[in-house]
């Protein structure tokens, strides 16, 4: 099965993945609030994140996440389209966002527009 | 409408008020956006004669159409003022995600006049609009201020979305070399745009923005837009760029002999020092790329490096050049401190560089003594000149004389001609005499001698579309105003010009329409290009510029490279500027024709 493999190390920061995710679901239309991958910053470093759904189950703890040296809050490497924050929530309709494999094959449209290599297609 | 929003912010200091604004569809027909527009509205708006820092001057930011769609590095915001260094126009190119998301907020253009009573920030969230008092910014850095702006917000997810663009101490003081930064980066060519901003007590711009952006025909342009990306991974140019940023233009211009050396006088230093396989070993390079840019070209260096502390960035070409070699000083980690503290205290590189230079030189020459100047300055002190950057943002006295710039310390001391540059700004870190069509450039380019403004090194010396000798003249001044007219529309469409080491300005055509769902050629786009450069020309003259400024330095027209790989060349702009401005339709002494005018719909007088 395809899947997406992330490797923040690589990430730029550019954000061009938004705005091909955002081009391609939503007609003519470019917002990276609409789009269902997301690059989180935390100081030096880039997360970018895909959406998924939201579970109950997923958020009944807090947790933190410690990478190197840092600590972070897991909410911000979160994928679920969670009511606590303000991503992968639709702003006009409030339905939530989720990645669903788009694009023309081989390659969804946020892994071809990645050219720093942090959103790669690998089969597994 | 695509790409373009259509609409203005005007934020009135002096009143604390604002509005929105519709623009006029005819003057984004005439002048796109971006570089265009905002010279356009600043011309209209603001006297040539104005003081810079009177509360009359006024300052434009604005995005171009292309910015926050996804084409590709459309990122640059330009911010148009009366320079306070030079006197005429600036239109220095922020690019990062400033600009995107003044675009997502619903804006194209957002132009600030009057003056602050107390110093202020401007937020901009969608159409909500405030001042906010800045007392507790005031005095600080760019980068804490940008820390605690987004500490002040309470929320850190709207922090992350949120962009600050904000001056140093050294804009806060009115220094004339003083920039504005955006996260860590200092736009191109802003010398002078810091020092307005501190005279209108406006410490920050903060923006976020949760807009959509339009685009004509969706498919069309994402299929576009792939090609160029994959156009661009098939370009040797763009791939050093992705590794090493700008950094790699130091060894070719080493090898040619372009890159100065202590003020202009002598070929450089071993380059083993300050070549990128020094970068390559002393740092861990990581790359930042500006909104939707595929080449990523800023380099962070965020390792453990005893002069970094994990935060700073990896010195530029331009760091290199005018930081480093220029003043003597070979040493890459110093070089980085250098420009780690422009970037803090707000300070442009090549404008405080100059100075340095400049004041090196006078001291080398005994005009002036170490002891007078209370700091070390010879070329080669690392530690004195990155101290002398911090006083020179921070404390009285000389050092902060030396924040009033080159020009203005070389003639205190009555050597004008040691100031190496033109119309007051310092030359970027090419020496003329070794490659002609840049200095033909630096002579006349609208604002002052930066290599932004005209890419014909890569032509004249990377060889990529042309291929051209740096030191011959042929072809020269035809390039140079290509190259001009060709970075004046690429900058009004809002686009970053790197890419074109790698791609044709043909290339982008496709992009541009079916972005915008216009249907122009190559030359309609270069053709508003060169109505641009009209235009900025029409305003410098009214503020004093003439043929007289259209010039270099002695040391470049008499003086021959004394050594190095281009020993005995001299800079031949006198051979070369009668036929620039005949291609340009203007007179002997560089004014416009009439004709011109008019052939460019621009108002004739
Ligand atoms: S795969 Fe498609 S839907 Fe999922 S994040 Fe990428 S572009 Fe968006
Ligand atoms: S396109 Fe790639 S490099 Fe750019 S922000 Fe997205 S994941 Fe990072
Ligand atoms: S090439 Fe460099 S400066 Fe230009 S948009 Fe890309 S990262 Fe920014």
């Amino acid at each position: 099965m395809p899947r997406i493999k992330i490797d923040h190390t690589k990430c730029t920061g550019c954000r061009h993945c938004e705005t091909a995710c955002s081009l391609n679901h939503v007609a003519n239309t470019v917002n990276p609030r609409r789009s269902r991958v997301r690059v989180m910053r935390d100081g030096n470093r880039y997360y970018p994140v895909i959406a998924g759904p939201f579970v109950d189950a997923a958020c009944t703890s807090k947790h933190y996440i410690v990478i190197g040296e840092q600590t972070y809050d897991m909410c911000a490497f979160c994928r679920a389209s969670c009511p606590e924050k303000p991503y992968f929530i639709e702003a006009e309709t409030g339905i939530p966002l989720k990645c669903d494999f788009c694009g023309i094959p081989p390659s969804p449209s946020c892994v071809r527009w990645c050219n720093s290599g942090a959103l790669e297609l690998v089969e597994d | 409408m695509n790409g373009w929003i259509g609409r203005c912010l005007r934020i009135n200091l002096t009143q604390g008020k604002h509005h929105i604004e519709e623009i006029d569809p005819k003057l984004l027909e005439k002048f796109l956006g971006g570089r265009g527009l905002g010279v356009k509205a600043f011309v209209d708006e603001v006297a040539p004669q104005v003081d810079p820092f009177s509360p009359e001057n006024k300052l434009v930011f604005t995005s171009g159409p292309l910015v926050g769609t996804g084409a590709i590095t459309g990122a640059s915001c330009n911010v148009i003022t009366k320079s306070a260094l030079t006197g005429g126009l600036v239109c220095a190119k922020m690019r990062g995600h400033f600009g995107a998301e003044l675009k997502f907020a619903g804006f194209d253009m957002l132009i600030i006049e009057g003056k602050a009573e107390i110093p202020v920030i401007i937020s901009i969230l969608d159409d909500k609009v405030k001042l906010i008092p800045a007392l507790e910014y005031w005095g600080r850095t760019t980068v804490e201020t940008e820390e605690l702006f987004k500490k002040n917000l309470g929320d850190p997810w709207s922090a992350r979305e949120t962009y600050v663009a904000s001056i140093g101490p050294a804009g806060e003081r009115l220094l004339p070399l003083a920039n504005l930064v955006n996260d860590r980066f200092l736009p191109v060519g802003g010398a002078g745009i810091g020092a307005v901003m501190g005279s209108k007590n406006l410490k920050a711009i903060a923006v976020r923005g949760r807009h959509s952006l339009q685009v004509a025909d969706g498919n069309r342009f994402m299929q576009v837009v792939t090609t160029l990306i994959n156009k661009l991974n098939s370009a040797p140019l763009t791939q050093s760029m992705s590794q090493t940023g700008t950094a790699f233009l130091v060894g070719l211009c080493y090898q040619k002999g372009i890159l100065p050396q202590n003020n202009f006088r002598r070929a450089p230093l071993p380059l083993r020092n300050i070549g990128t396989e020094a970068l390559n070993s002393g740092f861990a390079l990581r790359s930042r790329g500006c909104f939707a840019c595929p080449i990523a070209c800023i380099k962070k260096a965020d390792v453990k490096h005893p002069a970094y502390e994990g935060k700073g960035m990896a010195p530029t070409y331009l760091a290199i050049g005018s930081l480093g070699v220029n003043c003597g000083i070979t040493d890459l980690a110093t070089i980085g401190m250098a420009s780690m503290m422009c970037g803090e205290m707000g300070l442009d590189p090549v404008a405080a560089g100059g100075a340095l230079a400049t004041i090196m030189e006078l001291v080398e020459k005994k005009v002036i003594t170490p002891e007078e100047l209370k700091i070390d300055l010879r070329f080669g002190n690392g530690e004195a000149m990155v101290e002398a950057l911090r006083l020179m943002a921070t404390k009285k006295g000389y050092a902060r004389r030396l924040g009033q710039g080159g020009q203005a310390l070389a003639e205190e001391f009555g050597r004008p001609e040691i100031f190496m540059g033109v119309k007051n700004l310092p030359l970027a870190p090419f020496d003329p005499r070794a490659i002609q069509g840049m200095g033909l450039h630096f002579a006349t380019c609208n604002y002052g001698p930066h290599h932004l403004y005209a890419y014909t090194f890569i032509d004249e010396l990377l060889n990529v579309h042309e291929n051209l000798e740096p030191t011959e003249l042929e072809g020269k001044p035809l390039l140079v105003k290509r190259y001009q007219d060709t970075t004046a529309v690429m900058d009004s469409l809002g686009l970053c010009n790197w890419p074109l080491m790698g791609l044709k300005f043909n290339n982008y055509v496709p992009m541009v329409n079916s972005c915008l769902g216009t249907s122009y050629k190559a030359d309609d786009l270069l053709f508003i290009g060169e109505r641009i450069w009209n235009l900025e020309k029409g305003f410098n003259m009214r503020a004093g510029f003439d043929a007289s400024h259209d010039t270099l330095p002695d040391r470049f027209t008499k003086e021959p490279i004394p050594d190095g790989p281009a020993e005995g060349q001299i800079s031949r702009i006198e051979e070369m500027i009668p036929e620039y401005y005949h291609l340009r339709g203007w007179n002997e002494q560089g004014e416009p024709l009439p004709e011109t005018l008019r052939a460019f719909d621009l108002e004739v007088g």
